[in-house]
C-alpha cells in the first residue's frame, strides 16, 4: 500500500520552536531544539526511546513546561498563562499514546466533551459534527458505547475525533500506535493517513517506520535532547548523514 | 426461657419503643455525614492545591480531628463554646460529626482523586479544559465512582459512633436504651434491643451502598 503525496503543504508557518530547553532536574531532556512547521506538513519525530521526543510534544502543549525558549502558533508566542493556554490547546490536538478517553463517558459523549464545555458549541450541533468526526474513523455504529468496550484501535480512533471535534490547527501525536497489538496498528495508521491526505497538520512521534516513510513530508531523528537530523523521508531512509541516524535505523529497519 | 437470668420475651415487646430514638440517631448521621461530605471534599482539594497555605490548613484540620477522640470534639462543641455560643444537643452532634467524619472523608476523596491516571487530566488540558472544569467533568466523577465502598464504610461508622450523642443528651438509641434499662432494671435486654437496631441499621446501609456501587458500575467492562 503505497500512498500519494501530493504535498498540501504551504509556506505559511504554523509552529514554531525556538531555543527550546527542557530539564527534570539535572537531566536535561531538550537541548536548545529549533524547529518549524508549515500548514498540511507531516513531520514524523523518530529517534530512540529517551531520545526527547515525547518531551518535545508534551512541551509543544504545555503539559511540560520547558524552562527555556519560545513557542509560537501562527507566528503569535505562546505565553504560559493558565488562560491563554486553555485556548492555545484547543487550537493543538494531543492523541495520546495511552489514549486517556474518559472512561465515564460514552464515545460520542468523548467526542462532545470539549465542544459542548470548551467552545460552548449547543449540543445538538456538537452532536451533529460528532456523528461526522466518528464516521470519518470509521466508529459511527460505536455512538453509545463505553470506551470499556473497545479495542485499542478503536480506542485510538475515538481519541484522534476528540482532538478533531476541537477543529485543531495542529494534531500532535505521541506514540499512538505503541500501546497497540500489532493487528491493530493498521486501522489507526489508515485514519491518520486520510488525515494528512485531507490536509491536516501533523506532528508524529511514532516507531512506525512504515509511516515516516509513506506519509511525512519531513523525518527528523532526535538524539540524546537534539535535533540530530532532518531531511525528507526518501534522503532519511536511503541516504543519512550522520552515523547515529544511520545505527538506529539500521536497529529499526529490518533489512 | 428460666435457665437465664434475663427475661428475653421483653424484647419484642418493647422492641418498638425505640423506634423515635432510632429516628434521632439516623438524623444525626445523615446530616452528620452530609456536612462531613461537604467539609471532606473541601479539605480534600485543599490539600491538594498548589497553594502551600491553603494545603497546609487542610493537612492541620486533618491532623488535629483524626488524633483526638469524637467525644473531645463532641464536649468542645456543645460543651466548651458555651461561653461563645450556646448550641442544642441535637445540632452539636450534628456539627461533631461533620466535622469528625470530614476530615476521614477527605483523606478517602483524596485517595480517590489521586489514583486516577495523570493521563485523564492531561486529556482534559489537552482539549482547553481549564483546571476546576477538568475536576469537575473529568476528575471528580471518576473519583466519587472509587470513593463508595470506603464512603460506605466511613458511613457505617458514623452511624455507630452517633451513640457518643448520648453524653450530650440526643434523645438517640443510647440514652433510650440506658433510660430504659435503669427505670426497668433490665439492662440487658434493653441494650440487646439497641444492639438489634443498630445491627438492622447497618444492614441497610450496606445494602444501600451495594446497590448504588452496582449501579456505577454501568461504565465497566462486566
Amino acid at each position: 500500500m503505497t500512498v500519494s503525496k501530493e504535498t498540501k503543504k504551504t509556506d505559511e508557518t504554523i509552529l514554531r520552536i525556538e531555543h527550546l530547553v527542557k530539564r527534570f532536574g539535572e537531566l536535561e531532556v531538550l537541548k536548545d531544539i529549533n524547529l518549524e512547521v508549515k500548514r498540511g506538513e507531516v513531520v514524523v519525530i523518530i529517534g530512540a526511546s529517551g531520545s526527547g521526543k515525547s518531551t518535545l510534544l508534551r512541551c509543544v502543549n504545555f503539559l511540560e513546561k520547558a524552562q527555556k525558549g519560545k513557542i509560537y502558533i501562527n507566528e503569535k508566542r505562546v505565553k504560559n498563562s493558565e488562560k491563554q493556554l486553555n485556548k492555545v490547546r484547543q487550537e493543538l490536538g494531543m492523541v495520546f499514546q495511552h489514549f486517556n478517553l474518559f472512561p465515564h463517558m460514552t464515545v460520542i459523549q468523548n467526542v462532545m466533551e470539549g465542544m459542548v464545555q470548551v467552545k460552548k458549541i449547543p449540543k445538538d450541533k456538537a452532536r451533529t459534527y460528532a456523528d461526522q468526526l466518528l464516521a470519518q474513523v470509521g466508529l459511527e455504529d460505536k455512538a453509545d458505547v463505553y470506551p470499556a468496550m473497545l479495542s485499542g484501535g478503536q480506542k485510538q480512533r475515538v481519541a484522534i475525533a476528540r482532538a478533531l471535534a476541537m477543529e485543531p490547527k495542529v494534531m500532535l501525536f505521541d506514540e499512538p500506535t505503541s500501546a497497540l497489538d500489532p493487528e491493530l496498528v493498521g486501522e489507526v495508521l489508515s485514519v491518520m493517513t486520510d488525515l494528512a491526505k485531507k490536509g491536516m497538520t501533523m506532528l508524529v512521534v511514532t516507531h512506525e517506520m512504515w509511516f515516516a516513510k509513506e506519509v511525512a513530508d519531513r523525518v527528523i531523528f532526535m538524539d540524546e535532547g537534539i535535533i540530530l537530523e532532518e531531511a525528507p523521508p526518501e534522503v532519511m531512509f536511503e541516504a543519512p548523514k550522520e552515523e547515529r541516524t544511520l545505527a538506529f535505523l539500521k536497529q529499526v529497519l529490518p533489512q | 426461657m428460666n435457665i437465664l437470668p434475663w427475661d428475653l420475651s421483653v424484647i419484642p415487646q418493647r422492641f418498638f419503643l425505640f423506634t423515635e430514638a432510632a429516628g434521632y440517631t439516623l438524623q444525626i448521621t445523615f446530616f452528620g455525614i452530609l456536612f462531613g461530605l461537604v467539609i471532606g471534599l473541601v479539605a480534600a482539594l485543599g490539600r491538594l492545591s498548589k497553594h502551600n497555605w491553603i494545603s497546609a490548613i487542610c493537612r492541620a484540620y486533618i491532623f488535629l480531628i483524626r488524633g483526638t477522640p469524637l467525644l473531645v470534639q463532641l464536649f468542645i462543641v456543645y460543651y466548651g463554646l458555651t461561653s461563645v455560643v450556646t448550641i442544642a444537643p441535637i445540632p452539636s452532634a450534628i456539627i461533631a460529626l461533620g466535622v469528625h467524619n470530614g476530615a476521614y472523608i477527605a483523606e478517602i476523596f483524596r485517595g480517590s482523586i489521586q489514583s486516577i491516571d495523570i493521563g485523564q487530566m492531561e486529556a482534559a488540558r489537552s482539549i482547553g479544559m481549564p483546571m476546576g472544569k477538568a475536576m469537575q467533568r473529568i476528575i471528580l466523577p471518576q473519583a466519587f465512582k472509587r470513593a463508595v465502598p470506603p464512603l460506605g464504610n466511613q458511613l457505617i461508622i458514623a452511624l455507630k459512633d452517633s451513640s457518643l450523642a448520648s453524653t450530650i443528651a440526643v434523645p438517640e438509641l443510647m440514652l433510650k436504651g440506658r433510660q430504659m434499662g435503669s427505670s426497668s432494671f433490665m439492662y440487658m435486654e434493653m441494650f440487646i434491643i439497641v444492639g438489634i437496631w443498630y445491627l438492622i441499621m447497618t444492614s441497610l446501609l450496606s445494602f444501600v451502598m451495594h446497590r448504588i456501587e452496582q449501579r456505577l458500575k454501568v461504565s465497566d467492562r462486566e
